[in-house]
């Protein structure tokens, strides 16, 4: 248990610099420019002067916050992104704990990541971060539903909560070809809420000169961006999970534990495909956002629902 | 009554800017804020001004050059443009053809390279971060053009009275010519990229209408007036330099929507470099400076003059006195009276709108403060 | 209104306005006109109804002469018209009273606002009717400092600074 955590927690780390490097290079080749170059050989070493320097940076902490909740928040942001990484089944053997209700763990976990861009609003004492703040709840909760209705659907399917038994449940076909509606819309909601563009309006640069995080420097900022990739991540492996077959692959010697590798090869094809989506859209305006979820995605998601469960009953 | 006393709770001062990442340069909106809704945006101006037009009365008029290319940095061969022209109204000095020739040449291209920019930073502030470095990318082969004969990037001084100081070579002609080609092959890009992304047009359609009444009353001209539908350029209204020999459409909008304003400055690159093209082919051989008496005295009176710069028209207004000094200098600037209509335009619109009409009205601020 | 425009001098000379036609290529505008005080508002009015936008608003400053007629501060404004269909620019003028003040014509054209407001930041002439006369420029701390204000020594008179007048049979 106590070694599964370690691994984990190490995992997480490197995701996060490895998802940022891959950020800033991918960056870079859409907008027609190397990305980092100087540090190590094309820039691998980058990350890693970066976190360097951003815990050498002096905590700024401002006058007038509420100094509680100030420092609350990014611990906030990032400890309960951690615990998914407990129930997703990385492959056959190798998951922590399979949890029979893992499903709703996860989402539970995702919905506390709001709390903390509050707190973090509020306790800034600073009207852009309440701004931002606030943009964050109302944007959260739209959002939460359509993820909510499109997992229903997958679950209605299998009968199970367990991720590994959702996943054991797609041995002849993967989900995504039967249900490529919910997928589009988890895809799509899942982007939303871990407030990555275009639906980054609470982080929103040119309008609120970085919103909830406006006040945050040095390791309580890098906090803030660590726990976005890990839920990015996070996501996108529920996708996989639910939709792409989980570890599900060509045959591959002790298949077991490296069924491993499709399962990475398939999450990092998704952050992929959304960090693309970042750097290639502008930004959504927020009543169009908030439209968008309500009128448009919530009807198709309970559609697609009762479709669903029509065609299980028959 | 309840409903109002909730309004007033609601009621809060914002300050956009002075260090903001949209306004741009250094301009304080002051936004009276109910929620998300802006109720009535104040700018204060003044934060850049140096005084440009004090400038003018304490020197000899060549000493006003390096001023007129400081205004406008980022379209400043304009500025020269009209400086020159008004000095050589006044003392009746004539430019040879080849000089003319050359200053369009350069001031077109100045023109695009400001759109350019003005189009990365829209979109910028909309939340794109990829536009402005293809932007860029095509932008630095004009600076580098131009600064291969001017001598600067940015803040160009290169006119003179009675033509232009240095030469242009057969390299710069190559140079130009290339470009064209390049530019025009680019267009796709930026077609499939903004022009026709559907979150982009959502977020410029049916937004900051300024009908044709309000722009007459409030003076504003350049691409926002055209965006309205009224077809004004200076360029082709009030003639000067060798522009009526080129054979250039002036774009115009429908509704003037931001997304008017932005159709009309795109077309307007496409119409810069038919101008280019057309002057590169009947490029005349003859000198570049006619002879100038050193000291240029202005004779009593005044003298105005008027010329298309990137964000509208740009007048001078000079009153000479008999000595080498101008009186009173008066520069009008475009974004000055583009950016007036704000108080009215932003009344009751969300925020993300506001920093969608700022940036579709390409202001620059240094010029506005002068 | 086409027949008004192609002879404005004469429309604006039945109306009282003293207007003189100019040569463009040696100054700029196609009319000259200059206005008593009490005329700047009804000009304005008449330029509006005509569909001529404002192009800016500024001011200068000559010797004070106190033996003329109509005695002045030595402060005038300069108001410029043009036209969006055709070719027309004219230029009006007005002498500022000793008391500092001049109609403000920005409930007619807005865009009069912050020339106007400039105007009053660099001369110190008040624009009487102007609702929100701030300094727009200046610091709001500078509102009595007002740098285009020349030195005694360089002030000329007015008739230093203007076109010399032609004889009538000059032409055009």
């Amino acid at each position: 248990m106590v070694i599964s955590a370690i691994i984990v927690i190490t995992f997480l780390f490197l995701n996060a610099i490895m998802m940022g490097y891959a950020e800033r290079k991918i960056a870079g080749h859409v907008q027609r420019r190397p990305g980092p170059m100087e540090v190590g050989s094309h820039g691998i070493l980058q990350m890693i002067i970066d976190g360097i320097k951003l815990v050498a940076k002096e905590l700024i902490i401002p006058f007038n916050v509420d100094r509680t909740l100030f420092r609350v928040a990014p611990l906030l942001s990032f400890t309960p992104v951690i615990l998914p990484f407990l129930v997703i089944p990385f492959s056959e053997k190798l998951q922590a704990r399979d949890l029979n209700m893992g499903l709703i763990f996860i989402v539970t976990m995702g919905s506390v990541n709001v709390m903390a861009c509050l707190v973090a609003g509020w306790g800034s004492n600073n009207k852009y971060s309440m701004f931002g703040a606030m943009r964050a709840v109302a944007q959260a909760i739209s959002y939460e539903v359509p993820i909510l209705l499109s997992i229903l659907a997958v679950i209605l399917m299998c009968n199970t909560f367990s991720l590994k038994g959702i996943v054991g449940a797609q041995q002849k076909i993967w989900f995504v070809f039967l249900q490529p509606v919910a997928f589009l819309i988890y895809v799509v909601a899942g982007l939303a809420e871990t407030n990555r563009a275009p639906f980054d309006l609470p982080e929103a640069e040119s309008e609120l000169t970085a919103g909830f995080h406006t006040e945050y420097s040095g390791m309580g900022f890098s906090l803030f961006f660590l726990g976005e990739y890990t839920n990015m991540f996070i996501v996108a492996s529920v996708a996989t999970v639910l939709f792409l077959g989980g570890w599900h692959g060509p045959h591959l010697p002790y298949g077991e534990y490296l069924g491993v590798v499709w399962f990475l090869l398939k999450v990092y094809f998704l952050l992929f495909l959304m960090i693309m989506v970042r750097w290639t859209y502008p930004r959504v305006r927020f009543d169009q956002l908030l439209n968008f979820s309500w009128k448009y995605l919530v009807p198709f998601s309970l559609a697609n629902l009762l479709i669903t469960a029509v065609v299980v009953k028959l | 009554m309840l409903e109002s006393e909730y309004q007033e709770q609601n009621r809060f001062f914002l300050n956009m800017g002075p260090q903001h990442p949209s306004t741009h340069g250094v301009l304080l909106i002051v936004l009276e804020m109910n929620g998300e809704y802006v109720l009535d945006p104040q700018p204060v101006l003044g934060f850049i001004h140096r005084m440009h037009e004090k400038m003018g009365e304490s020197r000899p008029c060549p000493g006003f050059m390096p001023n007129t290319g400081r205004m406008d940095y980022v379209c400043a061969l304009p500025y020269n443009h009209g400086y020159v022209s008004l000095i050589e109204r006044k003392a009746g000095i004539e430019v040879p053809e080849r000089a003319e020739y050359i200053r369009v040449i350069t001031s077109e291209l100045n023109r695009i390279a400001s759109h350019l920019l003005w189009l990365g930073a829209y979109l910028l502030d909309l939340g794109a971060f990829t536009p402005i470095l293809y932007g860029f990318d095509d932008r630095e082969h004009i600076l580098d053009i131009l600064e291969s004969v001017t001598g600067s990037r940015l803040t160009y001084s290169y006119y003179r009275f009675g033509g232009v100081c240095q030469d242009i070579d057969e390299k710069f002609v190559e140079r130009t010519r290339a470009f064209i080609k390049r530019l025009r092959k680019r267009y796709g890009i930026y077609e499939k990229l903004v022009t026709k992304n559907i979150i982009f047009i959502k977020r410029t359609e049916n937004i900051g209408i300024v009908s044709p009444d309000m722009a007459l009353r409030y003076g504003m001209t350049g691409p926002n007036l055209r965006g309205s539908g009224i077809s004004y350029d200076i360029r082709k209204n009030e003639p000067y330099s060798v522009y009526p020999e080129f054979d250039f459409e002036v774009p115009v909008g429908r509704q003037g929507d931001c997304l008017d304003r932005y159709m009309v400055r795109v077309r307007e690159i496409e119409q810069c470099l038919r101008i280019i093209e057309q002057a590169l082919d009947r490029l005349p051989e003859g000198p570049i400076r006619s002879k100038v008496p050193k000291n240029i005295k202005l004779s009593p009176g005044d003298c105005n003059f008027a010329v298309e710069a990137a964000r509208g028209e740009l007048s001078y207004y000079l009153i000479g006195d008999g000595t080498s000094t101008p009186y009173r200098l008066k520069v009008r600037v475009p974004s000055y009276s583009n950016l007036s209509c704000l108080p009215e335009l932003g009344r009751g619109i969300l925020l993300p709108d506001l920093v969608s009409i700022l940036g579709s009205f390409d202001l620059v601020i240094p010029e506005i403060d002068r | 209104m086409d027949n008004i425009i192609k002879n404005f001098k004469g429309f604006l000379i039945d109306q009282g306005f003293d207007a003189v036609e100019t040569d463009y290529e040696q100054r700029g505008y196609h009319l000259e006109v200059v206005l008593t005080v009490t005329q700047v508002r009804e000009f304005a009015k008449k330029a509006y109804e005509l569909g001529f936008y404002l192009v800016f608003v500024a001011g200068f400053q000559v010797l004070a002469d106190p033996e003329t007629p109509s005695p002045h501060s030595g402060l005038a404004v300069v108001y410029q018209y043009a036209r969006h269909d055709r070719q027309y620019r004219i230029k009006a003028c007005a002498l500022v009273p000793d008391s500092l003040e001049i109609p403000s014509i920005s409930d007619i054209y807005q865009g009069a606002d912050w020339h106007e407001r400039e105007t009053r930041d660099f001369y110190g002439i008040v624009f009487s009717g102007h609702h929100n006369l701030k300094p727009l420029l200046m610091a709001d701390m500078d509102v009595d400092v007002h740098p285009l204000l020349k030195e005694e020594a360089k002030l000329k008179s007015l008739d230093a600074v203007s076109w010399p007048s032609e004889a009538p049979e000059s032409t055009e």
